[in-house]
């Protein structure tokens, strides 16, 4: 039987008690649970901007990645009184649940603590929690496909939206996938945003058939294809904040890249993906976030769907 | 050819006989598929995950008895197939008894056994020795993570196991108010109501008269829209590009909508993304917990 080993921290004005800075979480890395949270202090300033103001689900491993986490929407016990919350519910069918937003470097450390490895944040913020500021195509790597017909689709996406005047940006989800997100005027409601989150996914399934499915049951999906999720946006429904870590060897980190990465990934000849996306890690992220900073904050424009839909009738239809 | 439920054995005494066991009974053969009115598209159930709110797929599925609100003790197919070990495939007969003994609401579902080649020999006897004593055999059976009580019966070729309840799921007839067995029926009452059974008797019982006429008259409609109007086939994977066509169509109606009124909440025009310089969090700085609802 331990003791919680303590230890105070201030963070930015606020007195915080962190336990077991030297609890493992990934077994096979040696990363501890003080990596945890002196990583995220060390990302704070990038990574505020994309959860200030959203409803927060912590993803907690408070016993390592190995063993089972959970999903947690509701604030924890002993939630500071100086951490923001909402009541919110998805929708009328659900229930109201009471969500933590994380303002500052303070409450990163305070999750971190809780062993949250993965920030889980809305499509939304407040004050605003219906009108969503962005969307997402998930791009789901299948059974056999290798890291080339990733980017492939990818860049078909960048490609497609490049001819109806978007410009989407691109992350790593950390785990074996990317993320498009297209950052949109906040004037749409949930049902324009799922709309043309759905346009988007058709239109490469479209011009990428050979490499994309659409398919939501698994066991039907082709081999080697990329399954294409745009069924993630909606109210209450969550992404992985960029430069939040994962639970997976290696800690890698979702972090935001510039194309030409994708491209590099595109004449690799690696047969997986999972594998090149620990190269941005709890490790080496808060370096290269110090020289290069966060290629999301200069390159977030927000599109107005009016034009780009109109574009599309002519060119996609 | 049907498809066996489980390959076993009946077991008594010192016997065994491989047999694999069939379902008796097939239900009728109207089947519909729940389709999207707009565009006939089949629907897929999901399942759902209400903590994670995520799809989930069937292996990742357990078995959760609630024992109090809210709690759950989860039972996987390993702890369900490590308390029965012996009786799993195995129809295990425990007694014989003569037919009219068993009170026929005891009987449930048939099903089917066949013997594998090595074991047709004895299954024959067995068949021809239950009609000759004219008994039947009083299993266990264990179907899909249930025991059964069943009996093994002769019926023409076969041998048919069928299904029983056990006694304390048959509601007592103490439970409803039925007439007692001593009230009083004048014979000359017996007389005519025994005529009027006489009448309406017939010496066999064809259950081929019998249809099912609700089903028939589903099928006559089904069979009039075939023939008479254009079916409407579901649309396949080739037109993703008409798919396209109509999202856009729906995009652009709703977005002029929008426009002409009832716009959604405008949200805050966001800044665009600035890394924060020297200055802390660009968040409001109240330090109480602000609660509002959304």
């Amino acid at each position: 039987m331990t003791a919680s080993v303590k230890t105070a921290l201030t963070v930015g004005g606020r007195a915080l008690q962190v336990t077991n800075l030297d609890k493992v979480l990934w077994p096979r890395d040696g990363y501890t649970k003080g990596d945890l949270i002196a990583y995220y202090r060390a990302v704070a300033k990038w990574i505020l901007p994309h959860v200030q103001g959203r409803p927060l689900t912590l993803e907690r491993y408070p016993n390592g990645i190995d063993e089972d986490g959970w999903w947690e929407k509701h604030i924890p016990r002993g939630l500071p009184e100086w951490v923001p919350t909402v009541k919110t519910a998805a929708s009328t069918r659900h229930e109201q649940i009471e969500f933590m937003i994380c303002n500052d470097e303070a409450t990163l450390a305070y999750v971190a603590n809780l062993a949250a490895v993965v920030l889980h944040v809305w499509y939304s913020r407040e004050p605003t929690l219906d009108v969503p500021d962005f969307i997402l195509i998930d791009l789901d790597p299948g059974e056999g496909c290798t890291l080339a017909t990733l980017a492939r689709v990818a860049l078909a996406a960048r490609d497609e939206l490049a001819t109806v005047g978007v410009t989407p940006l691109v992350k790593t989800t950390g785990g074996s996938g990317l993320h498009v997100v297209v950052p949109l005027e906040p004037r749409y409601d949930w049902e324009q945003a799922k709309g043309f989150a759905e346009l988007i996914a058709r239109r490469i399934n479209t011009v990428a058939a050979e490499f994309t499915t659409l398919d939501r049951t698994i066991a039907r999906r082709p081999k080697g294809t990329v399954y294409l999720d745009y069924v993630q946006v909606g109210k209450g429904k969550t992404y992985v904040a960029p430069f939040s870590v994962r639970p997976r060897d290696g800690a890698p980190v979702s972090m935001p890249i510039p194309w030409s990465e994708v491209e590099a990934m595109r004449r690799k000849r690696a047969k997986g993906t999972a594998a090149e996306m620990t190269r941005w890690n709890i490790a080496n992220v808060p370096k290269l976030l110090a020289k290069e900073g966060d290629r999301w904050s200069k390159a977030w424009q927000p599109h107005r769907l009016e034009p780009v839909i109109a574009a599309a009738r002519s060119l996609w239809s | 050819m049907a498809h066996a439920i489980w390959s076993g054995a009946i077991n008594f005494g010192l016997v065994t006989i491989p047999v694999k066991l069939f379902t008796a009974v097939r239900t009728s053969d109207l089947r519909f598929n729940f389709l999207h009115k707009k565009d006939n598209g089949r629907i897929f159930n999901e399942r759902h995950c209400t903590v994670c709110d995520e799809k989930v797929e069937y292996a990742d599925l357990v078995r959760g008895y609630e024992y109090e609100k809210g709690q759950y003790v989860t039972l996987s197919d390993a702890d369900f197939k490590s308390v029965l070990p012996e009786a799993t495939q195995s129809v295990e007969i425990v007694e014989f008894v003569a037919l009219d003994q068993i009170n026929p609401m005891y009987f449930d579902t048939p099903y089917y056994l066949e013997p594998e080649k090595k074991g047709r020999h004895a299954y024959a006897l067995l068949r021809e020795s239950l009609r000759e004593a004219n008994k039947v055999g009083i299993a266990k059976v264990v179907i899909r993570s249930r025991e059964h009580l069943a009996a093994l019966k002769p019926n023409g070729e076969a041998l048919v196991l069928e299904l029983m309840h056990f006694a304390d799921e048959l509601v007592a007839q103490s439970d409803f108010d039925f007439p007692e067995l001593k009230e009083k029926v004048a014979p000359a009452e017996l007389k005519v109501a025994k005529m009027l059974i006489d009448t309406m008797s017939s010496d066999t019982f064809e259950p081929e008269k019998f249809t099912d006429e609700y089903r028939e008259a589903v099928m006559a409609m089904i069979e009039a829209r075939v023939a008479g109007e254009e079916v409407s086939a579901p649309e396949t994977k080739k037109p993703a590009a008409t798919n396209v066509v109509n999202l856009m169509d729906v995009l652009q109606r709703s977005l002029e909508q929008s426009k002409r009124g009832g716009a959604p909440a405008r949200g805050k025009a966001l800044a665009s993304i600035k890394e924060p310089a020297a200055k802390k969090s660009a968040s409001a700085a109240k330090p109480k917990r602000k609660k509002s609802a959304a």
